[in-house]
């Protein structure tokens, strides 16, 4: 187990510094160097600022990119958060429900259809049943702070519901899928035939050997369902008007302020690349604790 | 999905059947259309589904149907290069990229990792912002790439470590026929479904993009730009985005059920 931490570990950090020499060399295209020497020589100067946290500054506003991003990110961080929440207490229900390998196969299209939905799609038909349906308008307001999002009244309610079932719905498909994939992938285990014979119910089978097995695949797959959560995130703050941080980048692009753009890169490739060594190390702990067991 | 084999060959039949139709579509979209694309005033503004309309009008009084049959000329267009600079930059360099010595192979699997790391969209978003929304095809294609890059150059490493990979190896056959063999088997055995798998990836990619203002460029909408164009009506004139969504879904389903993805399987 430590020398998986270990190795784990290393290829983390390594996976943080390519993220940041990624970040260096968008952000070396708002310096005035052309060529290649030039944009390689820009890219060390920006990775050596970058070490030393000095991402520059917002070719729009004026301010640290580092300002900006902490002004939005707790915008998107609580929309993840929600997302993941709702994903999590979606799919936990509705992965019981499908665990059965013929409920498995018979939803299988249904869920093909329902990953197959592009996430503005879902965003928009929320919408349109919340302001058909309950008269809401989204994105009336203010995006709410973290301390009302934990007392919320009704329109603090109406103003972070839409957003946050549109990235937790997505949250949800990504985490069946993930644990549809550990299903199917423990499905065929010959120990199972092994343990029928001892006399092991198939119901002991599962809840003793098959279900840490499957929460280790879907903890081997947290990096892939925070990928979806962020994604869906992006849409979701451009269609309920959320000012977050992909809300920011969007327009930082169509900008060209390639300071704050190359920030924002680097901060969601963090957080994924956090996610997926958390998620492994996890998941091994969880191996590991079953072998011993 | 897991489902018995003979459903399985039949739903993905049905699939590549249904696309085959889509790419008729396609091909016949200015026959098949009853005006050009972007012909405003045919019909009354927001006219409603009916006889003579049968996916309504917007609020420019463009027929929605004919509009929807461009826009999905539009969007498979761009999506076919898109797909296949995606199989060749993501899938087919990610196999061969698993084979190359350690000091040119784990550098790029580092790289491409990273890159993987990020989301698609995101990357699409910022590969257009680099260059012009004419490059949107371009942008999706490498933007999904990584991904299929990491899933292909882990299938490479596993299938390099397989029984028939340690006899060729044992029996000195060189890692150049090996690979060429590996790879001609690969190509055989996934070109269709892996070609199904990035239209799909891509076709969502593209949308996405055009629907945040940074892929097709008017007149030459695609659906997402269609979806987009609708979003300040469609709560009063539902079918202005209910009816371009659908065959949006349409091909990205199709395309998803013909790649036969299986269990647990993302496009």
């Amino acid at each position: 187990m430590w020398r998986f931490a270990l190795r784990e570990s290393g290829q983390f950090v390594l996976g943080l510094f390519g993220a940041l020499l990624m970040a260096a060399a968008i952000s070396a295209l708002s310096s005035d160097h052309r060529g290649v020497p030039g944009t390689f020589a820009a890219t060390v100067s920006r990775l050596l600022a970058f070490l030393q946290l000095d991402f520059g500054s917002s070719a729009i506003s004026g301010t640290s990119a580092a300002q900006e991003l902490a002004a939005h990110a707790p915008v998107t961080l609580t929309l993840v958060t929600l997302g993941l929440l709702i994903a999590v207490l979606l799919a936990g229900p509705l992965g019981l429900l499908l665990s059965s390998v013929a409920m498995r196969r018979a939803t299988a299209p249904v869920i093909q259809i329902v990953s197959a939905a592009p996430v503005f799609c879902a965003g928009l038909v929320l919408a349109f049943i919340a302001r058909k349906f309950l008269g809401w308008v989204p994105g009336g307001g203010e995006f709410p702070s973290v301390p009302q999002i934990l007392h919320p009244d009704n329109s603090v309610f109406r103003l972070i519901v839409l957003p946050g079932l549109t990235v937790g719905l997505s949250g949800m498909a990504a985490i069946q899928v993930a644990l549809r994939r550990a299903a199917s992938e423990t499905q065929d285990e010959p120990f199972r035939n092994g343990l029928r014979r001892l006399g092991l119910s198939v119901m002991e089978i599962d809840r003793v050997y098959i279900a840490p097995m499957v929460f280790a695949g879907l903890f081997a797959s947290f990096g892939e369902v925070v990928l979806a959560l962020l994604s869906a995130a992006v849409v979701s703050e451009w269609v309920f008007k959320c000012p977050g941080v992909a809300d920011l980048f969007v327009k930082s692009v169509a900008l060209h302020d390639w300071n704050v753009a190359a920030l924002i890169l680097f901060f969601f490739a963090a957080i994924v690349l956090f996610a997926n060594f958390a998620g492994r190390l996890a998941s091994e702990a969880i191996v590991s604790a079953g072998r011993a067991a | 999905m897991n489902a018995t084999p003979v459903f399985r060959r039949i739903l993905v039949a049905v699939s590549w059947s249904g696309l085959g139709l889509i790419a008729v579509a396609v091909v016949l979209s200015d026959f098949l259309a009853r005006a050009a694309a972007g012909t405003a005033h045919i019909g009354p503004l927001l006219d409603p589904p009916s006889a003579q309309f049968p996916f309504g009008t917007d609020q420019l009084g463009r027929d929605i149907l004919s509009e929807t049959l461009h826009a999905m000329n539009v969007t498979v267009v761009h999506a076919l290069p898109a797909a296949l600079l995606a199989i060749v930059t993501g899938s087919v360099f990610g196999f061969v990229a698993a084979r190359l010595s350690p000091p040119l192979r784990l550098p790029l699997r580092w790289a491409m990792g990273v890159f993987a790391a990020v989301p698609a969209l995101l990357l699409a978003i910022l590969l257009i912002g680099l260059t012009e929304r004419g490059y949107a095809a371009v942008a999706a294609g490498l933007a999904a790439a990584p991904i299929a890059f990491v899933r292909a150059f882990d299938r490479a490493q596993m299938s390099g470590k397989s029984v028939h990979a340690e006899y060729a190896r044992a029996t000195g056959i060189a890692p150049a026929a090996l690979l060429r063999r590996d790879l001609a088997y690969e190509v055989r055995d996934t070109l269709l479904a892996t070609t199904a798998r990035a239209f799909a990836a891509v076709t969502i990619i593209l949308a996405t993009v055009s629907f945040l203002g940074f892929g097709a460029v008017p007149p030459h909408r695609d659906f997402g730009l269609m979806i987009a164009a609708a979003k300040p009506v469609y709560v009063q004139a539902w079918w202005t985005a209910a009816f371009p969504a659908l065959a949006l879904l349409i091909v990205i389903l199709l395309a998803r059920l013909a790649a036969g993805l299986d269990e647990g399987e993302r496009a």
